[in-house]
Order: structure tokens, then sequence, then C-alpha cells
């Protein structure tokens, strides 16, 4: 595991707003391939470090480095395309645009990259097992139909790193092993996954485990 | 091609999904634009309009004798002289007049040589019984003014005798019709002016002249200096009352409106501006996300001029219509006159709506700016 290329390192970060340290004193290596799970209680820091993994939000102190790169030194601009490039991101609450169909969802995280291919949109939803669901509105698929074109959208542009925020934590127990099974699938194709979830049973498959507590590493 | 296909697609969708903030802003700009475009155009249109309107209060030039009391003639030849320096597009109406004693049935009066068809140009206010006299060699009626008809009991119709207080003149005239102008016409009886000169026997000599002419402030003055100079032997002058007073009541109309229009512009370019504000509140979730998944704040800033411009350009083409047809219920009601619509009104509503429009969203694109994806997205 050793040989595989660093994608990203944070080392000594911490995240403060205003005398809040939603982040304290974080370090964290990730590799190509790996599947890292980020796992803790409710407010112990974790989508705050997500959203500093995606360059959506800026550290206090300490050393943030992506493909090498020293995150800080990029501008807002070069975050969006670096973002848009090589991240896929995947919330919690699916985040769809509401008057988009699921398809036009995918298309417009291509639009936003380079160019629309609605075959190539077509194409990964049905990869997430969305095949017949193409021109439905986001309010007529379900939550786990609508977290797979969250999944589809996040994988349209091939980026090299996942980085999914509790991805079931609103899905029930059989849209729960259906996504699971995609983010395997995934795994197995060599994509970079960070995965934040509560579930015990999604953190098992990770080659790395981030326990939060109270924004710090909780190694008990 | 197929980005830009994606781009409308989330614009027309944006414009229909939140049809109602859509339509605010598009009336908005409608009434905007219709009120820049009416008020241009009567602008336009308006001193032409204001000096016929005003014109209709009278004459506003005078051309006469030097001194009013003295026993010499001036001619009309003088006064055809006089008459050539006016531009003729300015020329409302001008009558010469010649005035006499006669002696009618019941006692004297009066007697009036006019030009009846100028009369009537340059006294639109004139009430009439009966009929004008409309051709100048008619030597069988008069037109006699409300007071005197009155006294000398005569009706649109009736027949009197005027008989001349120099000459051995007497006929029987029919009157023709009856005036009513609220000043010393009122007793006075009218014929035309050769006739009048044959009765009177003062051919081709005339008393004074009343103008009516389309010129205000200093030119009117250039015009009597003018006259003056070149036709030594009568004296030209504005009646200055009615031709300054002109002038500042155009101003002030013009100033007035310009006020209104600026007043609703501002308004308009408010209401556009907070309605784009909470457009922009209301979907700051779904920019969170754009911003997420790829798009730059250009890409956004965008796709947020370009709606705001399809709906503005919308609301103003509508505008210029509402507008036009507003002119034209203005200008029939202020001036009983249809409104023409100048080309250059359509270029100067559609920049200045345009450019309020875009002022709006000056404000709605800052805080399109300041939308942070890691707080609009965070929501539990
Ligand atoms: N924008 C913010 N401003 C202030 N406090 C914040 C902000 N974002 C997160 N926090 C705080 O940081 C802590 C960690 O939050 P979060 O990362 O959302 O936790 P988790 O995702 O693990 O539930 C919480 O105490 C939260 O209240
Ligand atoms: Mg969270």
């Amino acid at each position: 595991m050793s040989d595989k290329k660093n994608v990203l390192k944070i080392k000594n970060l911490v995240k403060s707003f205003g005398d809040v340290k939603a982040l304290d004193n974080i370090n964290l290596e990730i590799n190509e391939g790996e599947w890292v799970a980020i796992m803790g209680p409710s407010g112990s820091g974790k989508t705050t470090l997500i959203n500093i993994l995606s360059l959506m939000d800026d550290i206090s102190e300490g050393e943030f480095t992506l493909a090498g790169d020293d995150a800080s030194s990029l501008s807002e601009e070069e975050k969006v395309v670096f973002r848009r490039e090589k991240i896929g991101l995947i919330f919690q609450q699916f985040h769809l645009i509401p008057y988009l169909s699921a398809v036009e969802n995918v298309m417009l995280a291509q639009y936003y990259h380079s160019v629309t291919d609605e075959e190539e949109a077509k194409k990964v939803l049905t990869k997430v097992g969305l095949g017949h669901r193409l021109e439905h509105l986001p309010s007529q698929l379900s939550g786990g139909e609508q977290q797979r074109v969250c999944i589809a959208r996040a994988l349209i542009n091939e980026p090299e790193v996942l980085l999914a925020d509790e991805p079931t934590g609103n899905l029930d127990e059989e849209n729960e092993k259906i996504v699971l099974s995609i983010f395997k699938d995934l795994h197995k194709e060599g994509k970079t996954i960070i995965l934040i979830t509560h579930n015990p049973e999604l953190g098992k498959h990770a080659d790395k485990v981030l326990m939060l507590k109270h924004g710090k590493v909780d190694k008990g | 091609m197929v980005a830009n296909k994606m781009f409308f697609n989330m614009i027309f969708k944006n414009i229909f999904v939140r049809m109602n903030k859509t339509l605010i802003i598009l009336l908005s700009i409608v009434v905007g634009a219709a009120i820049i475009s009416s008020f241009s155009s009567i602008y336009f249109d308006i001193s032409v309009k204001m000096s016929k309107e005003l014109r209709a209060y009278g004459a506003n030039f005078f051309i006469g004798k030097h001194d009013i009391n003295s026993k010499d003639n001036i001619y009309i030849s003088d006064y055809k002289k006089a008459l050539s320096y006016i531009d003729k597009e300015k020329l409302v109406g001008a009558s010469p007049l010649i005035y006499g004693m006669v002696r009618l049935d019941l006692g004297n009066a009066v007697l009036g040589g006019i030009d009846f068809k100028q009369a009537k140009k340059i006294n639109p206010f004139w009430q009439i019984e009966g009929s004008w006299i409309n051709v100048a060699f008619d030597k069988n009626n008069c037109m006699i003014g409300k007071t005197l008809a009155k006294n000398m009991e005569l009706k649109v119709g009736s027949k009197v005798t005027v008989k001349s207080l120099k000459t051995n003149f007497n006929k029987k005239l029919t009157v023709k019709g009856i005036i009513d102008s609220g000043q010393a016409e009122d007793n006075q009886i009218f014929v035309n002016f050769d006739f009048a000169g044959e009765i009177l026997d003062t051919k081709d000599t005339f008393n004074f002249a009343m103008l009516s002419v389309m010129y205000d402030g200093d030119s009117i003055n250039t015009l009597a200096k003018q006259i003056n100079k070149n036709v030594p032997d009568l004296k030209a002058k504005p009646i200055r009352k009615v031709s300054s007073s002109e002038g500042k009541i155009l101003n002030k109309i013009k100033g007035l409106m310009a006020i209104i229009a600026l007043m609703i512009l501002v308004i308009t370019t408010l209401c556009v501006s907070t309605t784009l504000i909470s457009s922009v509140a209301e979907r700051s979730r779904e920019i969170g996300l754009q911003k997420a998944i790829g798009a730059k704040n250009s890409d956004i800033t965008k796709q947020f001029l370009v709606e705001n411009a399809i709906v503005t350009t919308i609301g103003i083409i509508i505008g210029l219509i509402v507008g036009y047809f507003l002119a034209q219920l203005m200008g029939k009601a202020v001036f009983g006159s249809s409104i023409e619509m100048r080309i250059q009104v359509i270029p100067i509503t559609f920049i200045i709506s345009f450019c309020a429009s875009m002022i709006a969203a000056l404000l709605p694109i800052k805080k399109v700016l300041q939308i942070l994806p890691a707080n609009v997205l965070r929501g539990e």
C-alpha cells in the first residue's frame, strides 16, 4: 500500500468557528484506491472535515496538501476547478435540482465540468440501477433512487476521489445495501473513497477508519 | 451547442419554476418601460402639441401703428411684407382688422372687418351659434357679437340693415353666426375684411393685425425686431404675457414628467432588485449545490444575468406596446390629439429600462457571490 500514490494529507489540522474548535489536531493520509471511513457521533466534526477535503471550506491551522500541492495556495477559482476535476460529492440530503430530471441533474455536473453528453449520463444512471428512471423528477423518485442519482452525478466526471457525507443516513436498509454494493464496486474499480457514516457495518469495509469525537481523533 | 442547451434549460426552467417572481419582475419592467416610452413620446411631441394648445388661447403677436392714437393710415401691402418674415410652419393664423362705426336698425355699433378663416384659427375658443362666414367675397352675411345681438334683438338668420356713417352704403345683411368670445368682440359686428373696407371707405388700409405664431421666448422677440427693422411703418410686438408663460409651462411640464419618470424608474429598480434578492434567497441551496459540483461564480453570474436579461427584454417589448397606447390615451386626454411614436423612443426606452434592470441585479448578484456551498448544504 505504501507504494500507492498519495492523494491527500492533513497534518495537525485545526478548524475553528469562533472559539469552537470543530476539528482539533487531526492527522490523516489517504492514498490512491483507499476506502476511508470517517465515523463518530453527531457534532464530532465529520461534515466539517469533508467540507475541508472538498475545498469548500478553509482550514484554520495546520497543513493540507492535495496531490502534493498546498491547498491554501489555491485561488477560489482553482479550488472550484480542482473540485470538479478530481472530486465527486455525495450528500446525505441528496441535493438534487428539483426541476431537473434525473438525467438532467447528472448532465448539469457534466455541463460545469466540460460538455454535456446525454448518452454518458444515461449509462452512469443505468449503472446505479436507474435505467428506468431517467426522465423522472427528484420528487417522483424514492429516497434511495434520489441518492443513486446523486451518486451518478458524483461519478459522471470520473473523479479520482469520492467524498460521501452519510450517504445512507436517510435510507432504509434495503436501499442502504444497494448503495453499499455500489461503493464496493467502485472500490474494486480502484476509486478512492472517503465515506462518513454512522453505520459500523459500512465502516467494516474500509481500509482505514478515522474515529472523531468532539473534533479530536478518538483512539479509544 | 450542447452546453448551451443545458445553460438555457436551466434559465428557462428557473424562469418558469419561479413564475410568481418572474411575473412581478416582468410587470415592474412593463410599467417602467411603458412610462418611459409614453413619457418620452409625449416629451418629443409636447413642444409642438403644447404650442398649438396654448395658441388656442388667442393671438400672441401684434402688428399695428407706432402710435395707436395717430390718424395716419397703415397699409395692407406693408402687412403682407411683414408676414413674409414669419416661418409658414410656425404661423397658426393671422388676420388684419379694420374698425369703424356704422348704424344698425336699433342704434350705432362698431363694425369690424376680418379674415374669418384666419380668425377661426387664431380664436378656436370662440363659441359660435350658427356658422362662420367661410368665403372672403361674401357680401350678404355678417357675424355679430353675442351682447350686441341681444341688444339689437337679432338671431341667427335675422336681417339687419347696415348704414355707413361716411358713405351712402346701406344694405340688409343676414346674421350668419353669433360670436361668444367673452371679450370685446361680443359688442361688435363683423363682415369680411374687404367688404368692411368698402363700407367704411378705408380701402387697402387696416388698424392692426392679430397673429398666432408658434415662436417662443427669444425667437419671438427676434421676429419682432426683424419686422420692425424691415417694415419701419409698422410696429410689431409679441403680446408678451401669453408667449413667455407658454415656455415656462412647457418646461415645467417637461420637468414634472422627467421627475415622475425618474421616480417610477427608481421604484421599478427597487422592485426588481428586492424580487431578485428574495429569489436568490429561495434558491441559495441550489446555487450552493451548483458551486459544489463545479460551477464558478462567473458561471452562475452569467446564468443569473441572462435570465434577468430575457425577462427584462420581454418586459420592455410589452412595455413599449403598452406605452404606445398610454401615450395615445394621455395625448387624447391632455391635448385632444394622438401622439406620434417617434423611432428614437424605442432605443431610449430599451437602454434606460435595460440599465435599470441590470443595476437592480447588482445587489442580488453580490448575494449570489457570497453564497458558500459549505454553509447552505450543511442543513441537517
Ligand atoms: N459554519 C459553522 N459555524 C459555527 N459552528 C459550526 C459551523 N459548522 C459546524 N459548526 C460546529 O462544528 C461542530 C461540528 O459540526 P459538524 O462537522 O457538522 O459535525 P458532524 O457532521 O460530525 O455532525 C458542531 O459543534 C457544529 O455546531
Ligand atoms: Mg454531518
